[in-house]
This record gives C-alpha cells, structure tokens and sequence, in this order.
C-alpha cells in the first residue's frame, strides 16, 4: 500500500521533470521569449531560413552537387576534357552524353542528365584530366524534367547566376 | 437492372469464384486461415503511419487482441541483389547506401569488405579509422531517429523534434567527409574517398560531450517517464529461443539477453583496438529493447573518442586500390558488419567477369520482422504496434 503510494508519487515527479524539459525547451532561455535578450543569445537556430537565408561557403566544402565542368588554366571559357569516354563507361546511371569534337580532342557536345543523376562520383574520379567536379549549384530548381538535362558547355562558357 | 446494383455491406467470404471476393491475394489467403469465424480482418498499411512506410500488416483481430498477423512485404523492392550482378563492382557501389537510408555507412561498409576480402585488398590504418568514425557516427544518427520514431509511435509527438537537432548535426558532420547527407558513399574499395579536416575533427570532439548532455535529457524526458514505463514494460516478450529461430540479430537479439555483436563475434577492421561494452537487456520486453538501443548510442561515443584520438596519419586509399574499371577476380567472399539493425552481411561470387556472378545481400530488418507474426500472436493491437516499433523496421532495406 505505501509503496504503491511512493510509486505514483515518483511517477509524478518523473512527469513533472519531463513537462519542464519541455517548458525550457519550447519557450526558449527564460529572459527571451519576454523579448528582453537577443534572439541570437538564445538557442542557437540550426536550419537555414532558405529564401531569406542561404548556406555558408564554409559549410559547403565537400558538398556534392550537379556535375560541373572545370575551366583550363589558359581560357576560362574551355574544359580540360579530352574526350576520353571514361565518365561515360564508369557512370552506373547513363546520364552523360559526350561526342567528341571535329577537330582535336575537345567534345563538341556535353550533357548530364541531373534527373538520372545520383551524385555517386565515378565520373569525378574515373577523369584522367581532371576535368570534372561538384558544383555548390544547391538552388537549382526546374518545373519539366526536360530542363534537368544541363549542358555543361553552355554552363562553362556562361555561368548560371545563382537562382534566388 | 438488378445486375447493375452492388450491395455495398456485402461482405467478402470465401468463394468458389475468385471475382467475387474482395481484396487481394495477400487478403484472401489470409481469410482462408481464418481461426475464428467471428474475428475481423484488419489492414494495417501499406500507408499507416504508426508502421514506417510502406510495410502492410494484416492482422486478424478479435475485439481488441490480434489471433494471427502476418507482413506483407515488397512494396519498395528495387532488385538491389539483381543490379549489383549486371553493374560493375564500382558501378553498384552506390547503391548499397540506399538499401538502408538510415544507416547507409555499414552497408557501404559490407559491400567494400566482401570485395576486398575477395580480392585480398589492403586498406591503410587511416581509412580503416576513418571507416570506423563514420559508421558510429551514422549508428547514432541511426538509433536517435528510432528513438524519436518510436515515441512517436506510442503517442509523445516532442521526442522525435529533438532527435533531429542531433542528426542534423551528424549529418552536418558527415557532409564534410561524404560529400552528401543522407545517401552516404564515400567508402572506396582499398580506402575511402573523402578525408577528415581540422573542422571535423574540432566539431566532432566539441559534439561527443554534448551527446551526453542530450542522452541525461532522454532520459529525464523519456526514460524515467511513468506512463513510457509502464506502457512497455513486459510487452513483448521475445526469448533467446524466438530471436535464434528467426536469425534476429542487433538489438533485438540483445534485447532477448544474448550478448552477440558483429564487431565482437567476427572482428573486422580495427574494433579490436578499442575498449567498448556489449550492452544486454535485463528484460526481453519493449523496454528492454529501447534500453539496450540508449546504452548502445554511450558506447559508440565511447569508441568515437578512442577513435578520434588514436586517429593515425598517412593516406586514405592504398596506392594499389582498384580503378573504376576494376573487375572482381574469380572467387567467393563473405563479409559481415554491425549495423543499426543487426547483422549487415554480403556475399560475393565472382567468376572474374566485368560484373559479379552473383551478389547477396543479408539485412538484419528481414529476419527481424519475421519474428514479428510469432510475437503479435495474442497481443493486444496497440501492443502489436509498440512491438513493431521496438524492433527499428526499415522497410527499404527488408524489401531491397
């Protein structure tokens, strides 16, 4: 009989702890949420507001995004693709299309299809010339399905202003 | 004019001619073995939200007590097994982190050793760390999700929005090493393909002592909670016997008082350098089965700060690590790791051909849910779903 008594009183207390976990956590240190003290003195805020807000550089620094084509060191407007056709046999998806150029070695045609895309990496790491890499493009957004398919070329020769 | 109206009360029963009964194969069946003439049949899913996604539990219900139940799988089944033997081994590679979305890193992890078991591929000692570090950062990402998932399921709604705080942050940290956030690849067969840097290092040690903040404030939250006590506390019960029958492994298996980890059993990689616990359950029921999961999320902390200050210099990948075009030699390997769930195990055939002969994968959620039909059996409804909860089901990584 008492310990049922003692059981339900601790079971109370354990409700009670639980209620003021929550209360802190809700409302925020006490002096903010009266509007006393600075947001930024309170808990720290750990999403990205996205149309007001975007994400720092410093949070970005291995981040894959869709396939971009790295400039050569002569003519920022040229890749340093050679034509290889190494991305094309490594890719498990088949989203690249190259065709080589008529003269030289560099491609005429350069497409990745960002809707079959899976961001694995082979084609990044299979280049011999180094010639591709991860964009930080995080806002890119389409309506049709067609226009995922991004030529890269286009891209390198006028680079997309950051959509917002 | 009368062949035009359909009585809509008319009740499915079983008939000689299969267009007039309602429902589908997996229902019919079921009705067949019907136990009791007046029980009604329930579908619990593809779409409840108390059951994780797409698993469907038909369950045979006399008032409020399941007789019988029994899960219907395949509704995400992705044919993994058959890509991994039509793509080359580095063209399959990521798609082992979408088998298990929330514990990605060991199935990468399975999939790398069987091949470098296959072809006696070497990983240097940084790599190896570097493997380990990630796979017990993404276990805890693992099991704080379950945790706020299943409290969730028993009705407390708040849990599950500080669960995210700490795998946004593990994601945060993660990123910096795998390049993405949630379909993690970064492991590389001979090596891996991201390293660590200074602010990984920093931001990991700053987060291991505030993980165990947050586990006290579980604790007092959740844990000590009246109602969250008695609400699992001797239902059901899963014994040694159930688990070995199943082939249940993980948490469930240590929740039925068997001391069995992978990383204890089969040692891989470099766990044997690390001091660490095997938690067990006191408790076959529900509770002991969260408890087990809780004191698991310590001892991965506790190999996280061994690992990170045991962790050693040099490169990440072997300077003989295969390139993308690399065919599997001819052979057969078996590789096993601990993941969130249980034991994570792929089988390799090789017959020295551009892509495996065969590939098999072993996910723990599998035999795990199989025991569920025996455990459900008489339990109530409510107490049904608290079981299917306690065992962590991810439904991509049952169906492959």
């Amino acid at each position: 009989m008492i310990k049922a008594i003692v059981d339900n009183i601790k079971g109370l207390y354990s409700l009670l702890v639980g209620l003021f976990i929550t209360g802190r956590y809700g409302l925020g240190p006490f002096p903010a949420w009266l509007k006393l003290q600075k947001p930024e003195n309170g808990y720290p805020q750990l999403t990205t507001h996205y149309p007001w807000q975007t994400i720092e550089p410093e949070n970005l620094v291995n981040f894959r995004g869709p396939l971009e084509l790295v400039p050569a060191e002569d003519d920022p407007a040229q890749s340093r693709c050679v034509s290889c056709l190494m991305c094309v046999k490594g890719c498990p998806s088949g989203c690249l299309t190259v065709v080589k150029g008529d003269q030289g070695k560099a491609p005429k045609v350069w497409l990745s299809d960002f809707s079959l895309c899976s961001l694995c990496g082979a084609c990044v790491e299979v280049c011999p010339a180094g010639a591709l890499r991860y964009s930080h493009d995080l806002y890119w957004v389409e309506e049709k399905r067609e226009n995922l398919v991004n030529d890269l070329l286009a891209k390198l020769a006028a680079p997309r202003k950051a959509s917002l | 004019m009368t062949s035009l109206f359909v009585n809509p009360f008319h009740f499915s029963t079983i008939s000689e001619n299969p267009a007039d009964m309602l429902g589908d194969f997996y229902s019919n069946n079921f009705e067949k073995k019907r136990v009791d003439p007046d029980s009604m049949i329930l579908n619990l899913g593809p779409q409840h939200p108390s059951t994780h996604g797409v698993l469907r539990v038909l369950a045979e219900l006399h008032g409020e007590y399941v007789l019988r139940a029994e899960p219907v799988l395949g509704y995400v089944h992705r044919m993994h097994d058959y890509m991994g033997q039509v793509k080359t081994a580095a063209q399959f590679l990521p798609n082992t982190g979408r088998v298990d979305y929330l514990h990605p890193v060991a199935w990468n992890w399975a999939y790398v050793g069987a091949m470098e078991r296959l072809a006696g591929l070497e990983v240097p000692e940084r790599a190896e760390y570097l493997r380990v570090i990630c796979c017990e950062f993404n276990r805890i990402a693992s099991h704080v999700m379950w945790w706020g998932a299943f409290v969730l399921d028993l009705g407390g709604v708040t849990p599950i929005l500080y669960a995210f705080e700490e795998r946004e942050k593990i994601n945060d940290l993660l990123q910096i090493v795998t390049g993405s956030r949630l379909t993690l690849n970064s492991m590389r067969f001979g090596g891996m393909g991201g390293d660590v840097d200074d602010r990984f290092l920093r931001l990991a040690r700053e987060f291991i002592p505030w993980m165990r903040e947050r586990l006290k404030m579980y604790d007092q939250l959740v844990t000590g909670n009246v109602i969250f006590r008695r609400r699992l506390s001797g239902v059901g019960p899963m014994d040694e016997d159930l688990c070995r029958r199943y082939g249940a492994t993980g948490p469930v298996l240590r929740g039925a008082g068997v001391a069995y980890d992978t990383r204890r059993a089969e040692p891989y990689s470099v766990y044997s350098h690390f001091d660490f616990d095997i938690p067990v359950a006191e408790t076959n029921d529900c509770l002991g089965r969260y408890l087990v999961r809780l004191r698991e999320i310590e001892e991965s902390l506790k190999i996280l700060e061994q690992a990170l200050a045991q962790l050693p210099g040099g490169p990440i990948k072997h300077p003989k690590a295969p390139k993308a075009t690399w065919k599997a030699p001819a052979g057969e390997a078996y590789f096993a790791v601990e993941g969130a769930r249980g034991k994570i195990g792929v089988q390799v055939v090789s017959e020295g051909g551009k892509s495996p002969y065969r590939v098999k994968l072993r996910s723990p959620g599998f035999s795990n849910l199989s025991l569920f039909a025996e455990a459900a059996e008489g339990t109530l409804l409510a107490d049904a779903l608290a079981i299917l909860g306690s065992l962590d089901l991810v439904i991509p990584e049952i169906d492959r």
